[in-house]
Parts: structure tokens; C-alpha cells; sequence
């Protein structure tokens, strides 16, 4: 039996004797979402001047699409067992192999870097306000999952400059307190960082993160879907004559695509201009290279923990979690709309707490 | 209204009964794959004899002094070389600050990592590095080099 069409979407729907009111119909007749559908087109996106950052979460995923794509193609030749040799391959065998994993080089770096600017610009627009909370909770914990997809993947080559990178990266978690020596352990599957690493990390990498990411996209999205974008308060104070919106279908989508393809475009320009290196595989036995250092989305807390040395290192450590804590407190400490003195107070430590990572990560990237 | 309270009553008996059998269950399933995921203890580099046998450098490699390098004993990284007064050195090659592995470099021993630097003795003097490394003793037999551990501070006893 088919489910009736509704009087309001009869009104509006092409007439049936044309081919998209036949299908359009067919359609309605199968699956009764019309009141969804309404929704969707109903949903609006402000246009302002700082509009632009609108963007970054999208830009997000279309990084994330590629990682998936290249991920899944780079899982074809590597091995495991056979890590920095597999990856040898792939560079120096498999035709067009460098390319893709240079692309999945970059893409990883510039997917965290739209989202660390996605972070920042809600954070800065207020959108964490109520009722948005979860929407800005989820959004952390994207965060966090990519840069643990960035850490797990960094080892994956197992050549020297990323072996011991992440030999030093797993001593940090070590120093943390109560779990830390419990999860150094359990992430390296031993007290050492071994081929058993590799398949922890391998796992994580092309397993365990995907599903969890893909898990927490989709409710992200979903939340967006149905709440609609946040109006920042300079915007909500507008009269209403002087508000400008963008329609999400398919105004802004369409927007979109132009972005999405020239950062295709840039990344393949990137990726054959400069290509991901393969240093010599990794010899655990052997002494450390020089110029060892995480990827730059780890520099400011290496550089933060670099300055407190030996007994003052928690002094650091305190120092640095205090960014995951006030993300994950801040839409229940800071909920008043417009803002008022707290709110403007949060907004100031925003910016100093800004500041302080772009700091450090200069100074981590240049020492 | 009675019978009505007497059934809520049930299910909800019910319902815990349900859910203490589910938390048991979960407990069942979550110990076997914490226990799978746990790392099990690396095995005791050195054997019945309290010795481990150094591989990756030969002892022609620390014949004379000035000369020394990375091996390893067990499944461990070792520094070894030979000083300027002719004695066998060696020490777990760990860096005491985060890990690296240091090199040998005559006057020093130099971690590139973060610049941790050690005299000859092992005595963290400059940079990062917390402690000094962990010294071994040293034996040399049918050309073979195996190392010790050394017992209770140990900075005097190294073997020959
Ligand atoms: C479904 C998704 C993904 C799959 C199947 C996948 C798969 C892989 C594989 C097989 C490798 C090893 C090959 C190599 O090292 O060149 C790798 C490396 C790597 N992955 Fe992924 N990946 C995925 C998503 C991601 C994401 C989301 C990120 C980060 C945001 C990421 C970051 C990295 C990094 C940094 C490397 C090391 C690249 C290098 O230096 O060669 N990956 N990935
Ligand atoms: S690991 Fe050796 S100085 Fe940091």
C-alpha cells in the first residue's frame, strides 16, 4: 500500500503530468518525508562578514572524503608486517603510489587545520551556546579523534624520524597522571615501542577511528540539521530589514563546491611540489637522528612541556589541559545571550588562549 | 489500582533483574578482551646466567679506545665503547628524558632527540635528561661481548 501525498505537498510539488511531479510523487508515495523535506528547505544560513568561516567544517569533511579515499587505496600495499618496506613500495614501485600518499600527507595536515580554524570560529562566534551544547561537544571530540588519527598514521611508515617521534610523543602520555603509564603501555603493547605498536596503531588507524568518527560526522551533522546555524550576537542584533540570509539548499552547497574543488586542486599541487619524504627505516637499536619533532599540530604542547623541565613539568602539564577543560566546560560556563561580562571575559581568554597556541607552535616549529 | 501498583512493581523487579544480568554479561565479555589488549611483560633480557648477549656490534667494533657504538641485548638498545683508559663501557642506550636513544660521540654521549648530553660516566650534565643512563657491566668472552646487570648504584664495578 502507498502512503498518500499531503494536501501541502500536493499544492506545491510540479504538476503530475510533468516528469519531475511523476517523480517527485513516486517518490513521496514510497517514503513520507515531506515534512522533513520542509524542514531542510526551510533552513537558512546567515550572510555576514565574517560568513567565510561558515565554511570550515565543510572543508573539513572534504578533507576527511579524501583521507577516506587515499586511506582506503594506500591499505591496498601497506603491510603491517612489512611497514617502512610496503611504504617503500608504494613510493617508489606503484605508479602514481607517491602521489597518494603525499595527498594523504597533506590533506591530513590541512583537514586539522580547517578544523582548528572551525574550533576557533565557533568558539569566537559563541555558538556553543545553548541549545547548542551537544553540537559543540561533538565538535570537540572530532577534534581530539583526528588528531589521534593524525598521531597513529604519523607512525604507520616506521621510518626513523616518525619512530622515534612517537617513542617520545607515548613518553608524554607517560608522565601524565594516575592512567598515563596504564595507557602508554596499552598504546604501545609493551614498554616499548615494537612492530606490536604498529598493529595497535594500524588497527586504530583504518578500523577503530573511522567507524568512531564516521559515528560522531553523523550526529554532528544531524544536530546542525536540525537546530539550523547560530546567529552570532552582532548579527542577531540586527534589525531584521538589515539580516541576509543564504538558503542551506542549495544556495550554500553551491557555494561550497567551488571551494571543495580548488582545494582538490591544491592538493594535488601541493602533493607533487612537495612530496611526503621516507627517511631511513626505523632501527630501534640504533641511535636517535637529529630533527625529531611531532607534526606541527603537537608542537605548542611539546614546546609548553619543553619549558618546564624535570620536576616542574606538571607545572606544563597543568598549564595545557586546561585548554581541553575550558572546551569541553566552556558552553556551560558561558551561556548568556547576548553576551554579557562573563561572556565577553571568555571571549579575551579565547583570544589569549589563540595567541598562546599560535605562539608556541612558531616557537616549538623554529627551535 | 493495586493490581496495577503489584505489576509496576514486577516489571521493574523485572527490569533490574534484567539489568544486573546485562552488567554481568558486559563484565564477562570486557575482562577477557581487557586481559587480550594488555600488554603481557616483556621477558628478563638477561638469561640464567644473569648475562645478556650484546648483538648489532661485534667486539672488533670496541677494540680500541675511542671506539663504540649502538647495539642491543634482549630486545633492549645498548650503548657500548671502550674509553680512553681501555675499559669497556656500557649502558642502556634510553635516553632518561623521553626516550630516544643516544648516540656515542667520543668526548660525550649526545642524545639528538632534544639535546639531552651525558659525560662518559653516563651523568646527565646538560640538557633535558632527569637521571643519569642506566649503567651495565661488560664481559668479554671467546670474542663475544655480554653485558650485566649491575647491582645497587653500581658506577664502580663495571667488568673488563
Ligand atoms: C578511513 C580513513 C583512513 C584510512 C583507511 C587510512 C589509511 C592509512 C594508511 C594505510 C596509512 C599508511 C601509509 C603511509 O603511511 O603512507 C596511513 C598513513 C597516515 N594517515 Fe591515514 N587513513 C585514514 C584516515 C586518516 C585521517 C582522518 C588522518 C588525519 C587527520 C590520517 C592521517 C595519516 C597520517 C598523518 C599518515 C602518515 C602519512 C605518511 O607520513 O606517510 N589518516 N593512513
Ligand atoms: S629524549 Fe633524549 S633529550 Fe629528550
Amino acid at each position: 500500500m502507498k502512503y498518500e501525498i499531503p494536501a501541502e505537498a500536493e499544492e506545491r510539488l510540479p504538476a503530475p503530468d510533468t516528469r519531475s511531479g511523476l517523480l517527485s510523487r513516486w517518490f513521496l508515495q514510497r517514503f513520507p518525508v515531506w515534512r522533513t523535506y520542509e524542514h531542510l528547505e526551510g533552513k537558512v544560513v546567515p550572510k555576514h562578514r565574517h560568513s567565510v568561516w561558515y565554511n570550515m567544517g565543510g572543508l573539513a569533511l572534504f578533507f576527511f572524503i579524501v583521507q577516506v579515499i587515499t586511506g582506503v587505496l594506500l591499505m591496498v600495499y601497506y603491510r603491517p608486517a612489512e611497514p617502512w618496506m610496503s611504504v617503500q613500495r608504494i613510493v617508489m614501485e606503484v605508479p602514481f603510489g607517491a602521489v597518494i600518499r603525499s595527498i594523504h600527507h597533506w590533506s591530513a595536515n590541512l583537514m586539522t587545520l580547517a578544523l582548528f580554524i572551525h574550533l576557533f570560529s565557533t568558539f569566537f562566534m559563541k555558538a556553543y551556546r545553548e541549545p547548542r551544547e551537544f553540537t559543540w561537544l561533538s565538535g570537540a571530540l572530532l577534534f581530539a579523534v583526528t588528531l589521534v588519527f593524525g598521531f597513529s598514521g604519523y607512525l604507520l611508515p616506521w621510518d626513523d624520524l616518525a619512530f622515534f617521534a612517537t617513542r617520545v610523543g607515548i613518553a608524554e602520555v607517560e608522565k601524565a597522571p594516575l592512567l598515563g603509564m596504564w595507557l602508554a603501555d596499552l598504546a604501545r603493547g609493551g614498554p616499548e615501542v615494537t612492530v606490536d605498536t604498529i598493529g595497535r596503531f594500524y588497527t586504530l588507524h583504518v578500523m577503530v577511528l573511522p567507524v568512531t568518527i564516521l559515528t560522531i560526522i553523523g550526529l554532528h551533522l544531524f544536530f546542525i540539521q536540525v537546530q539550523g546555524v547560530s546567529e552570532p550576537d552582532f548579527f542577531a542584533a540586527l534589525p531584521p530589514e538589515q539580516k541576509k540570509y543564504e538558503k542551506f539548499f542549495s544556495e550554500f552547497m553551491f557555494g561550497e563546491i567551488p571551494i571543495w574543488l580548488c582545494m582538490g586542486a591544491l592538493l594535488v599541487a601541493i602533493s607533487a611540489v612537495w612530496p611526503r619524504g621516507l627517511s631511513p627505516e626505523a632501527d630501534p637499536f640504533g641511535s636517535a637522528p637529529a630533527g625529531i619533532k611531532p607534526e606541527w599540530y603537537f608542537l605548542s604542547q611539546f614546546q609548553l612541556l619543553k619549558l618546564f623541565p624535570g620536576k616542574i613539568e606538571a607545572v606544563g602539564m597543568f598549564l595545557w589541559t586546561m585548554i581541553p577543560i575550558g572546551i569541553l566546560t566552556v558552553p556551560f560556563l558561558d551561556r548568556s545571550i547576548p553576551a554579557d561580562d562573563r561572556g565577553r571575559l571568555v571571549t579575551k581568554i579565547g583570544i589569549v588562549a589563540l595567541l598562546g597556541l599560535l605562539l608556541f607552535t612558531v616557537w616549538g616549529g623554529l627551535s | 489500582m493495586k493490581e496495577a501498583e503489584g505489576t509496576e512493581r514486577s516489571r521493574r523487579g523485572f527490569l533490574g533483574f534484567l539489568g544486573a544480568v546485562g552488567l554481568g554479561w558486559l563484565a564477562a565479555a570486557i575482562y577477557p578482551v581487557f586481559r587480550y589488549l594488555s600488554p603481557q611483560a616483556p621477558p628478563d633480557p638477561f638469561g640464567e646466567d644473569g648475562r645478556a648477549l650484546v648483538e648489532k656490534i661485534t667486539s672488533a667494533e670496541v677494540s680500541q679506545p675511542g671506539m663504540g657504538g649502538n647495539g642491543k641485548y634482549g630486545n633492549r638498545g645498548l650503548l657500548i665503547f671502550r674509553n680512553q683508559s681501555g675499559t669497556l663501557k656500557a649502558f642502556d642506550s634510553k635516553c632518561t628524558h623521553a626516550g630516544c636513544n643516544v648516540a656515542f660521540e667520543g668526548e660525550r654521549i649526545y642524545c639528538h632527540c632534544h639535546g639531552g648530553t651525558y659525560d662518559l660516566e653516563g651523568r646527565n650534565i646538560a640538557g633535558p635528561p632527569p637521571r643519569p643512563l642506566t649503567e651495565l657491566g661488560v664481559v668479554e668472552e671467546d670474542g663475544l661481548l655480554h653485558v650485566y646487570r649491575l647491582t645497587g648504584g653500581g658506577e664502580s664495578e663495571a667488568g673488563s
